[in-house]
């Protein structure tokens, strides 16, 4: 337990109301959606950039460490204070700041929730193409530091094709200003590098995106399969025509009969894998490519292909999709979920792949990815309260981890290294690419205070994933 | 520790081999920076030989260029320093190539002609083009960040390429990034290398994203009067649901010169092109629409024989090397805006030419806000720097930024050509130090002399 003068200090920046101190408030803080580790000392609420920079400043007098959070709905335990400390919520920093739409963009405070922006241009005819499946929590700040994707990604590209410029508070106080609201900026892309550091660098208090105009029509296909193996060899096959869907995602026969029993989409119950998949662009072109699509699935032996009539029928299948995790949640009382990529040519293949290791380990692995990417989201169901179960379960995730690295893929695709997977980093890095990202990190981060002990491995424990069973649910 | 030049030469040769060290006056002379030449140039075959390069640099304090043709060599301050090229006109081949996943992995010194007639055959392509052309090399277009007005439709490199090995001073090779077309292990240092023009590190592999070719392009062309009518025919389009590849406005002047002749131009008005692609459907569909749009401004819709935009194309793309040829003082100003100011920075700019009677010609992507900006001069002419800070400073004003792309040495030494940077200096000036703590890439050619 920290001083009361450095909760007082905390107060004075922020005001009593915009900081937890008392332990049964903390408690929601300890975990985001993967792992639970253990309490902050603090939790403070700024409004404005300013009121971050003393905080900042403060936590450094006081030698704490300082996690920036968002929603907390990171899955690779990226905004758990790992080492206590103070962990600065972005809730009360949610105002859009700037739409400027013939300019394309949109200056946003780091709390603003994705699927608000996405709904404050949508009258316009503009929206903020990265749409994680969580976009109805997730905020834009979290977007930024993990680098988020998400469906409609495959095509529109993932967040950091998306940002232009950041506001950053760097861990000694500094306020810097990276990129521009315009291309080309001469000089090293520094915006380039903090999307996707994982709060490990700076603290993002400001950012400016770029906004995309909403297509002309959008018809979105459900293609169904008696076998998974068809399913995954369609992906490929369409690419080949030369066909890019604006989403492809695919989801199996278990966890497609728990998504409709949970949210009554209009799922198939007896089949054994789905596609669904979205054309987008001119109308014209996107009734050619529909056509293409099916006929390509028909030739793979989808058993049926069928069309969304209305944007209410597309809704429903995409609100399926979109709470597929929730829906697993219902069935089972945890599951992991992994975030591996491998190259999209190799689905049929890894799909066999996770087939066998659910025999082996004896677990039930639900399968869903966004395929047209070759982003697997196995999800590994089990009980936290058998430890011995927990323990097959890392065994499973980490043979699984290991294929997606053997056929020339990545350990995570989306969801970031967090602390969860930063011993699996050797897998795909050497001694001198990761000590080339710590003398980076060390440039802004010296201290190490700035989000301690997360994406970069400490010593060297090649392939272990270190996630904890705890009161969170998850792992 | 300085050494005599004979025996670094000798070091090095030892190196690389004897005959890829070359010190004839002409291949040296080929790549001078700013009228300075180096004293040597080396070819390495392999990227482990370029990484023993830069140790053996970073240890004698050598400074170097990366470089291929020399496509890119005339943009940045003059070097503080230059003893040594490093060619990677020998790092050329093809390591992964997989056509069903769209990804390809290649060496630096590969031309992207090369590279898309390669993939050209499965009908793919990277929709990049660059500076140069088909002659840019792949090191040299991620290096200076180069996108052509395929921007429009594509993005640019930070859009495309997954994954880069790079040599460091050090003398190691660092991979980032990776071969998936998705990836978010660890710190996105491809981000960094792209447009950092040599001064970090040298790129010897990079990994690309493809994309498959559309069936058919197609040049469409609208006249426009006047800026202003320039301006709500840039609104239309882009608010429209089309979806250009290409989309530029061209002064009378550059109509002419895209043909590849410097004849005068009997027609006064700019125009508009619009490049789409896709089906015969869908291109139907966009010329309607485009039809439509100009006769709205009153402005009947062109269309571009196919071979004649190709060539134009490219005109466009050579542009730099082509002028230089035949103004041999030419200076491009490039300037980046917020997409609106377009217009208006170029009233600004042809302004300040017309009041110093320079003849000029604009090439403005409008969709993307990159306005270059050519005064076509044979000679250097006094008070040229004036006009070019009075431009620079119209461009801040509209909230953008003007790098001075091409320009005579002479004009180098009183007006920094990549403008001033933002609070974000001191960030990058660590940067550089964390990777070349000796300064012995490009030594003071970039940014605030980086
Ligand atoms: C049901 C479900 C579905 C999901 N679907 C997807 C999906 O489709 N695609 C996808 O990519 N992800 C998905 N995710 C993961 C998660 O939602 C994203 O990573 C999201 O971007 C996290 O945002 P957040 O606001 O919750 O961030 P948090 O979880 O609070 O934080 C995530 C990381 O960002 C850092 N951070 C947060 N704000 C800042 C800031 N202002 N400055 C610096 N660092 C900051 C934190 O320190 C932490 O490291 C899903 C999660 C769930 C639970």
């Amino acid at each position: 337990m920290k001083s009361t003068g450095f909760f007082r200090e905390l107060a004075r920046i922020v005001g009593e109301e915009g900081v937890l101190w008392r332990p049964e408030d903390l408690m929601l803080y300890e975990y985001d959606a993967l792992s639970s580790v253990r309490q902050p000392d603090a939790v403070v609420f700024p409004r404005t950039t300013e009121q971050v920079v003393q905080i900042v400043k403060v936590a450094t007098r006081h030698n704490q460490p300082v996690v920036a959070r968002g929603a907390g709905t990171g899955l690779s335990g990226g905004s758990v204070a790992t080492e206590g400390g103070v962990v600065l919520g972005f809730s009360r920093m949610k105002q859009i700041l700037e739409i400027d739409l013939e300019n394309q963009r949109a200056r946003v405070q780091p709390g603003v929730v994705n699927l608000d922006l996405t709904l404050a241009v949508s009258d316009d005819g503009y929206y903020f193409a990265p749409d994680p499946s969580s976009q109805k929590a997730c905020t834009i700040g979290g977007n930024v530091a993990e680098n988020s994707g998400g469906p409609h990604t495959l095509v529109y590209g993932v967040t950091t094709n998306h940002v232009l410029a950041l506001e950053v508070v760097l861990p000694d106080g500094e306020v810097i200003h990276t990129g521009a609201e315009h291309w080309d900026r001469p000089g090293y892309d520094l915006t380039g590098l903090f999307v996707g550091s994982e709060g490990t660098l700076g603290i993002i208090t400001e950012v400016t995106v770029r906004l995309s105009r909403k297509p002309e029509a959008v018809k979105t296909l459900l293609a169904i399969y008696d076998r998974i193996v068809d399913a995954t060899r369609t992906v490929a096959a369409i690419t080949a025509r030369g066909i890019t869907p604006a989403a492809l995602e695919m989801m199996d026969g278990f966890t497609l009969r728990a998504v409709e029993e949970a949210t009554h989409a209009g799922y198939p119950m007896d089949c054994a894998a789905v596609l669904l998949i979205e054309l987008e662009g001119l109308k014209e072109a996107v009734e050619e490519h529909a056509d293409e699509v099916e006929a390509v699935c028909r030739e793979n032996q989808a058993r049926e292909v069928r069309r969304a009539k209305s944007a209410e029928e597309r809704d429903l299948l995409w609100k399926g999709r979109k709470n597929a995790f929730g829906a697993i949640g219902r069935i089972s009382p945890n599951y992991y979920v992994q975030d591996g990529v491998i190259p999209r040519t190799r689905l049929p293949e890894m799909l066999e792949f996770i087939g066998s290791i659910e025999k082996k380990y004896g677990l039930r692995i639900g399968n869903i990815f966004h395929a047209g990417d070759g982003n697997l989201h196995p999800l590994i169901m089990y009980d936290s309260r058998d430890s011995e179960q927990s323990a097959r379960v890392l065994e499973a995730a980490k043979e699984i981890m290991g294929r997606c690295v053997e056929m020339g893929g990545s350990i995570t695709g989306e969801h970031g290294v967090g602390r969860e997977k930063i011993n699996l980093m050797p897998l795909i890095f050497s001694d001198d690419d990761l000590e080339m990202m710590r003398r980076i990190k060390s440039l802004f981060n010296a201290s190490g205070r700035l989000n301690p002990g997360k994406l970069l491995p400490t010593g060297k424990m090649c392939g272990e994933l270190r996630v904890q069973a705890g009161a969170g649910g998850v792992l | 520790m300085t050494l005599a030049v004979e025996s670094w030469r000798t070091e090095l040769a030892s190196l690389v081999g004897e005959s890829r060290l070359v010190t004839e006056p002409e291949a040296c002379a080929a790549l001078a920076a700013d009228g300075k030449v180096p004293n040597c140039v080396v070819y390495p075959p392999t990227a482990k030989q370029v990484a023993a390069v830069l140790r053996y640099a970073a240890e004698h304090d050598l400074a170097i260029i990366p470089c291929r043709n020399g496509t890119k060599l005339s943009t940045g301050n003059p070097p503080r320093r230059y003893d040594l090229a490093l060619s990677l006109k020998d790092l050329n081949h093809v390591w992964h190539y997989e056509p069903a996943d769209l990804t390809i992995s290649v060496e630096p010194g590969m031309k992207l002609g090369d590279f898309q007639h390669f993939v050209g055959r499965d009908r793919l392509w990277l929709p990049l083009d660059p500076r140069g052309g088909v002659r840019a090399s792949i090191g040299g277009i991620i290096a200076a960040n180069a996108a052509g007005p395929l921007r429009q439709g594509f993005g640019g490199p930070r859009d495309m390429v997954l994954g880069l090995k790079i040599a460091t001073t050090d003398g190691k090779i660092v991979k980032t990034g990776g071969r998936v077309v998705k990836n978010v292990a660890g710190y996105d240092l491809i981000k960094l290398l792209i447009g950092s023009y040599g001064t970090l590190g040298v790129i010897v592999e990079a990994n690309f994203k493809l994309y498959p070719k559309p069936a058919e392009r197609v040049t469409f062309t609208v006249r426009v009067g006047t800026l202003a009518i320039a301006r709500e025919l840039r609104r239309s389009i882009l608010s429209s649901p089309l979806d250009a590849l290409r989309l530029v406005l061209l002064d009378s002047t550059a109509i002419v010169l895209t043909r590849g002749t410097a004849k005068a131009n009997e027609q006064k008005d700019a125009e508009v092109w619009v490049e789409v692609g896709g089906s015969r459907r869908v291109i139907e569909r966009c010329e309607r629409d485009l039809g439509q749009l100009g006769r709205g401004i009153g402005a009947p819709l062109g269309r571009l024989e196919v071979r004649e935009a190709e060539a134009a194309w490219d005109h466009i793309s050579n542009l730099s090397a082509w002028l230089e040829g035949v103004y041999p003082d030419v200076i491009v100003l490039k300037a980046a805006l917020p997409i609106a100011a377009g217009e208006e920075f170029l009233s600004h700019a042809q302004q300040q030419a017309e009041g110093e009677r320079i003849p000029a010609a604009s090439f403005a992507q409008v969709g993307v806000g990159i306005v270059h900006f050519c005064l076509l001069q044979e000679k250097l002419i006094p008070g040229l720097e004036g006009l070019i800070s009075r431009t620079r400073k119209a461009a801040v004003d509209l909230g953008g930024t003007l790098l001075i792309e091409h320009c005579p040495t002479q004009l180098k030494g009183r007006l920094d050509v990549w403008g001033t940077p933002g609070d974000d200096f001191e960030a990058m000036h660590k940067m550089k130090s964390a990777w070349d703590p000796k300064g012995i890439l490009v030594p003071g050619r970039f940014v605030g002399g980086l």
